[in-house]
C-alpha cells in the first residue's frame, strides 16, 4: 500500500488547496456588488434581451460526424505508425473498422445530417404505414375551423 | 522486433459476426431504402439474421459436444471461450431476438416508429449479450456489457414522443453507466489481486494461493454490484420498475429476457467457474441478494396496479430464484439456473407480448383495469396470458414449476435449507398477484370497457410470437422437460 501514499498526499493537498482558496476569497475579498459586476459577462456589449435558449438541434448531427471521424483518426494514427509490423492482419482489421465507420457515415448522410437548408425536416420522418398514415376521420372540414365574416365560427 | 499477431478464429465468433454484419446491412438498407420498402421487410430481415446466428451457434454446439471435433476450447488469444455455456446463451438470446422482433413488428407500425433502426439496435444489443456469454476475459465481458447496454439505453427511449419513454432511457442510462463504472472498478481490483484479467489465469492464480486478500474481496463485491444491476437483483433494482414501465413494451420484453440472461451469463461464469475456489467468500453475498430479491420482488409486486410494473417486480423475484442456483455453487445449481433462464425467457417475452397488445395505441393501457373482462372480449388472449402467468407463479405442468423445482432442490442439496424455505414461501406470495390478474380477466366484467371503440387486435407476427412462447412454456414443462434439462445440464462451463 506504501506506493499509493503520494496519491493520498496529492488528494489531501488538492482538497486543502481548493477548499482553502474558496474560504480565503470568501473571507478576505471586499464585497461591493454593482449592476455591471453582477452581469453574466462583465465586459462587452450590455445585453438588451434574454439570449435565445433554443438552438437548432441539427448541431448534434455535426457533433456526431465529428466524433465518427475523430475516433477513426484515433485508431488509424497509431496503426499507420507500425503498419509494416502489423502486416496483413493490421490492414484487415483496419478495413473492417473503416467499413463500420463508413456505414455509420452513410447512415448519417442519408438521414440528412448535411441538409442545412432553412426549416427543412432534419431526420427523416418516422416510418409510416402508407395505409394508416392518415386517419380517415381527420379531414379538412374536421380540422380547419371556419370563420364567418364577423370573426366568429360560421354556423 | 516483430510483433506477435493474434490468430483470429472467425468460426468461433460467427454468431456475433452474423448479428453485427446483419445489423449494419439493415442500417444501410434502412437509411437508403426506407421509404421504398414496407416495414415488414425489416422484421423479416431481422429474423433471418437472428436465425442465421442461431444456426451457426447450433453448429458450434455440435462441435463442442463432440470431443473429436475440438470440444470446448478458448480462442482468439484466450479472450473468447467456446463451450456449451456460451453456445447455450447464444441460442437463448437469438431465440429471444426472433420472438421480440415478431412482437415489435406490429408495435412499430402501430406507434409509427422507425422500424429499421429498432431492429439494428436489437441485433447489436444481442451481439453484446453473446459476447458477454462467450468472453473469457473480464475486459471482453465489459466490452460485451457495454455493447448490450448502450443499444438498450437507446431502445428504452425509442418511443421518443412519449415522455415516460424518454425518462426511462435517461434513468437507465445514468444508472447503467454508473453500474458499468462500478463493474470496471471491480475488474481493476481483480486485476490488482490476481495479476490478470483473463478468467483462466485468474482461476489458476486462485487455485495456487490459499489466502484471501482484501483487494480480492473488494473485487467480488464490486463485480457483484455491477452485474447485480444488470440482472436487477435487490438492492440494485431501483431502476427496474420505472424503466420497464416507461420503455416501449416489446423493448421491455427484450430487455427483461436478454439483458438479464447476459448478466447471469457473466455472473455465473465469473463466480461459479473462475472464483469457484473462493466460494465461501462470495456465497453469503449471493445468499443475501437472492433472499432480498425474492422477498422484495414478490411483496412489492402485490401492491402494483400497473401490469407492466407488476411484471417488472416479478422479474426481480425471478432474478432471486436464478441466484439460488448460483448460491448452491454446484453443477446441479448451475443447470437449474440455466434451465430457469430458458423457461423465464419464454414466459417473460410472452407476458410482455400480451401487454403490448392490450396497451393499444400509445402504449397507454397497461393498468389492471385494461384487463377487466378480457376473458369475454378476447378469450384466446386471456387464456394465453393465464398460462404464462401460471407458469411464472410456478404451477405444475408448466416450465415455471420445473424451473423453481430445480433451483430449490439444488439449494436443498447444498444444505441451504433456509434459502429453500424462503423461496417456497415467497412463491406463495407471488402466486397471489399472478392470480389477481387472472381473476380480473375472467371475473370482473366491465360493461363500459367491453364495448370499447378501440378493440384489441392480434396481428399475425405478434400472434405467432405468443403462440411460440406459450407452447414452449407448456412443452418444456411437460413433454420436453427431460431433454430441456439435459440441454441445460450439458451447457457446462469450460474449466480452465
Amino acid at each position: 500500500m506504501a506506493q499509493y501514499l503520494p496519491l493520498l498526499a496529492m488528494l489531501i493537498l488538492a482538497t486543502v488547496f481548493a477548499g482553502g482558496s474558496f474560504l480565503a476569497s470568501g473571507l478576505l475579498a471586499p464585497k461591493r456588488p454593482t449592476l455591471a459586476k453582477a452581469a453574466p459577462y462583465e465586459c462587452g456589449i450590455v445585453p438588451d434581451r434574454e439570449p435565445a435558449e433554443r438552438f437548432p438541434v441539427r448541431f448534434y448531427l455535426v457533433a456526431m460526424i465529428f466524433i465518427i471521424f475523430d475516433i477513426e483518426i484515433i485508431f488509424l494514427y497509431p496503426w499507420a505508425v507500425i503498419f509494416r509490423q502489423l502486416k496483413g492482419f493490421g490492414i484487415f482489421e483496419m478495413v473492417l473498422f473503416t467499413v463500420a465507420v463508413f456505414v455509420s457515415l452513410v447512415y448519417l448522410l442519408a438521414n440528412g445530417a448535411l441538409d442545412w437548408g432553412p426549416a427543412k425536416r432534419l431526420m427523416a420522418t418516422p416510418t409510416v404505414d402508407p395505409a394508416g398514415a392518415r386517419d380517415p376521420r381527420r379531414t379538412s372540414s374536421s380540422t380547419v375551423r371556419r370563420i364567418g365574416p364577423t370573426g366568429k365560427e360560421a354556423a | 522486433m516483430p510483433l506477435e499477431l493474434p490468430r483470429v478464429e472467425w468460426a468461433t465468433i460467427l454468431p456475433e459476426t452474423i448479428l453485427v454484419v446483419g445489423a449494419m446491412l439493415i442500417l444501410l438498407g434502412g437509411a437508403l431504402l426506407r421509404r421504398r420498402l414496407p416495414a415488414w421487410v425489416w422484421t423479416v430481415a431481422s429474423i433471418i439474421i437472428a436465425a442465421g446466428a442461431m444456426v451457426s451457434a447450433w453448429d458450434l454446439w455440435r462441435r463442442v459436444s463432440h470431443n473429436h471435433q475440438g470440444g470446448a476450447h478458448t480462442a482468439i488469444a484466450n479472450a473468447v471461450v467456446v463451450d456449451g455455456f456460451s453456445v447455450y446463451f447464444a441460442l437463448l438470446t437469438c431465440g429471444a431476438v426472433i420472438l421480440a422482433a415478431l412482437m415489435a413488428d406490429s408495435y412499430l407500425r402501430r406507434e409509427r416508429l422507425n422500424a429499421p433502426e429498432f431492429h439494428v439496435l436489437m441485433l447489436l444489443s444481442a451481439s453484446g449479450a453473446l459476447l458477454m456469454a462467450a468472453a473469457n476475459d473480464l475486459i471482453v465481458i465489459f466490452l460485451g456489457l457495454e455493447v448490450l447496454s448502450i443499444a438498450l439505453y437507446v431502445l428504452a427511449g425509442f418511443a421518443q414522443r412519449r415522455a415516460v419513454s424518454r425518462e426511462a432511457a435517461m434513468k437507465y442510462f445514468v444508472l447503467g453507466a454508473f453500474s458499468s463504472a462500478i463493474f470496471l472498478y471491480g475488474v481493476a481490483l481483480a486485476y490488482g489481486a490476481t495479476g490478470s484479467t483473463n478468467l483462466g489465469e485468474i482461476a489458476a492464480f486462485l487455485r495456487a494461493s490459499v489466502s484471501t486478500h482484501a483487494v480480492l474481496l473488494g473485487a467480488f463485491a464490486f463485480l457483484i454490484v455491477g452485474l447485480g444491476f444488470k440482472i436487477a437483483a435487490v438492492p440494485f433494482h431501483m431502476w427496474t420498475p420505472d424503466v420497464y414501465q416507461g420503455s416501449p413494451t416489446p423493448v421491455t420484453g427484450f430487455m427483461a429476457a436478454v439483458a438479464k440472461a447476459a448478466g447471469f451469463a457473466a455472473l455465473l461464469r465469473i463466480f461459479f467457474s473462475t472464483f469457484g475456489t473462493h466460494r465461501l467468500d462470495w456465497q453469503p453475498l449471493i445468499w443475501a441478494l437472492a433472499v432480498l430479491s425474492i422477498l422484495v420482488g414478490s411483496v412489492l409486486a402485490v401492491v402494483q396496479t400497473d401490469v407492466k410494473r407488476m411484471l417488472a417486480y416479478s422479474s426481480i423475484s425471478h432474478a432471486g430464484y436464478i441466484l439460488i442456483g448460483l448460491q448452491a455453487a454446484t453443477v446441479r445449481g448451475l443447470a437449474g439456473s440455466l434451465f430457469y433462464l430458458l423457461a423465464y425467457t419464454f414466459m417473460v417475452l410472452g407476458s410482455f407480448g400480451i401487454v403490448t397488445l392490450v396497451a393499444r395505441d400509445g402504449d397507454a393501457r397497461t393498468g389492471l383495469d385494461a384487463y377487466r373482462g378480457l376473458g369475454q372480449r378476447r378469450p384466446g388472449l386471456a387464456l394465453v396470458f393465464t398460462v404464462l402467468l401460471l407458469a411464472q407463479a410456478g404451477v405444475p405442468l408448466t416450465s415455471g414449476f420445473l424451473a423453481k423445482f430445480y433451483v430449490i432442490s439444488a439449494a436443498v442439496e447444498a444444505h441451504s435449507y433456509a434459502l429453500a424455505i424462503i423461496a417456497m414461501l415467497a412463491a406463495v406470495i407471488a402466486a397471489f398477484f399472478y392470480l389477481r390478474v387472472i381473476v380480473v380477466m375472467y371475473m370482473a366484467g366491465d360493461e363500459a370497457d367491453t364495448a370499447d371503440a378501440d378493440p384489441i387486435r392480434v396481428p399475425f407476427g405478434a400472434g405467432l410470437s405468443l403462440a411460440v412462447s406459450v407452447v414452449a412454456t407448456v412443452i418444456i414443462g411437460t413433454i420436453l422437460a427431460g431433454p430441456a434439462f439435459d440441454f441445460a445440464r450439458h451447457a457446462s462451463i469450460l474449466r480452465l
